[in-house]
């Protein structure tokens, strides 16, 4: 019956040897009592009996004083971890609380840096697109004297100018002459057009302000292989199928296309 | 290329993406089938480097521009072969161009019926309030 101090594979609990103990003292009690009953009447049958009982007893007694010490020391230890574990706690919840500061920080960061960047994008862009004023207004004066964008005051119909090269510029300019036209031809006279072909006499060449005579000379149009019959990289818009609704009048054949 | 060589392109190009504001002129373009052909519309794609600042600040016709656009989409050039549809397109160029010769024309008009009343009431006599 004695506690083993070894480490055992299943070590009893402090409650259970102080019970078992408690039991002990209760049986050899008893044992006593009863001894000492019947020694009233007759003689010990074994002589050191009642002093074995006694020792043991005492032993057990001081057993029991011995494991009460060691239940008030582990009393002790079990507050201390609880109170330590309230202290676990309450930094767990501060951390917690950080992590949520953290992460609200973060978030309102990375707007601001996003919305930063956006900005920056929009200063970018507009000042690619940066013009002089003096361009600008160079140039509404050129569109807008010439009535090229908005119609003259007095314009009513019959007036011949239009917010278009007329036929008469067309055929006056660069291409005009470069085409030849033939005199039957009636290549840019269409229906409607005010200016029939042939009334042109080749001698007038009025000098249109739609063309320019001021190119600067680094001003090329981007460069492009003389063959236009290569399919560009990127496709056309609307790669739609190719439905042959319209009727046309004319045979399409191909003629010069400049 | 000649330097000579590129200012006549320069000019040409010039020219023909401004004639492109002319709805007769497209008509004419799509009747004799010059908008089906792929060089053409190639062609068309590579204009579009006049909408850019440096080269639209030439471009005496700006409406061209928005022609050329439009040209890109293959349902467009289908319809242009329509005479009525480039009428249309005549006729709506033409309002849209006269736009603000008519709200110019219709403010001056509000302008002056408002100081008509002003005149109205006699001057009391006193040339001095002038």
């Amino acid at each position: 019956m004695a506690a083993a101090a070894a480490a055992p594979a299943a070590e009893k609990s402090t409650k259970d040897r102080l019970l078992s103990v408690l039991d002990d003292l209760e049986v050899l009690s008893r044992e006593l009592i009863e001894m000492l009953a019947l020694s009233r009447n007759q003689k010990l049958p074994q002589p050191g009996e009642d002093t074995q009982i006694l020792e043991l007893l005492v032993q057990r007694d001081r057993e029991f004083q011995d494991l009460m010490e060691v239940a008030q020391q582990q009393g002790k230890v079990h507050q201390e971890m609880q109170l330590l574990e309230k202290e676990v706690e309450k930094r767990d919840s501060d951390i917690q609380q950080l992590q949520k500061q953290l992460k609200e920080a973060e978030h309102i960061l990375a707007t601001a840096v996003y919305q930063a960047k956006e900005k920056l994008k929009s200063i970018d862009k507009a000042r690619k697109g940066s013009i002089s004023s003096e361009e600008i207004i160079k140039y509404a004066h050129r569109i807008s004297a010439s009535n090229a964008v908005c119609a003259p005051l007095n314009w009513v119909p019959g007036d011949p100018r239009r917010p278009y090269p007329t036929d008469l510029e067309m055929r006056s300019g660069m291409l005009g002459h470069m085409a030849n036209l033939p005199t039957n031809g009636v290549n840019g006279h269409l229906p409607g057009d005010a200016l029939a072909a042939g009334r042109l006499p080749d001698v007038l060449t009025p000098h249109y302000p739609w063309q320019s005579s001021d190119v600067p000379v680094g001003m090329l149009p981007p460069h492009h292989g003389n063959d236009f019959g290569l399919e560009p990289p990127g496709h056309n818009k609307e790669n739609e199928d190719d439905v042959e609704a319209m009727s046309t009048d004319s045979s399409s054949s191909s003629s010069d296309s400049d | 290329a000649t330097e000579e060589q590129a200012r006549n392109r320069f000019q040409s190009e010039l020219e023909f993406v401004q004639c492109l504001a002319n709805p007769n002129y497209l008509n004419f373009l799509a009747q004799r089938g010059f908008l089906r052909e792929r060089p053409f519309i190639n062609y068309l794609k590579y204009l579009l480097y006049w909408k850019e600042p440096e080269y639209a600040k030439f471009l005496k016709y700006p409406h061209c521009l928005h022609m050329l656009e439009l040209l890109q989409y293959e349902h467009f050039r289908k319809e242009l072969v329509n005479a009525q549809c480039t009428k249309f397109i005549d006729e709506q160029q033409l309002l849209h161009w006269q736009h603000y010769s008519r709200k110019r024309t219709r403010l001056q008009q509000a302008l002056a019926e408002q100081q008509q009343p002003q005149q109205q009431p006699p001057p009391h006599g006193n040339a001095a309030a002038k």
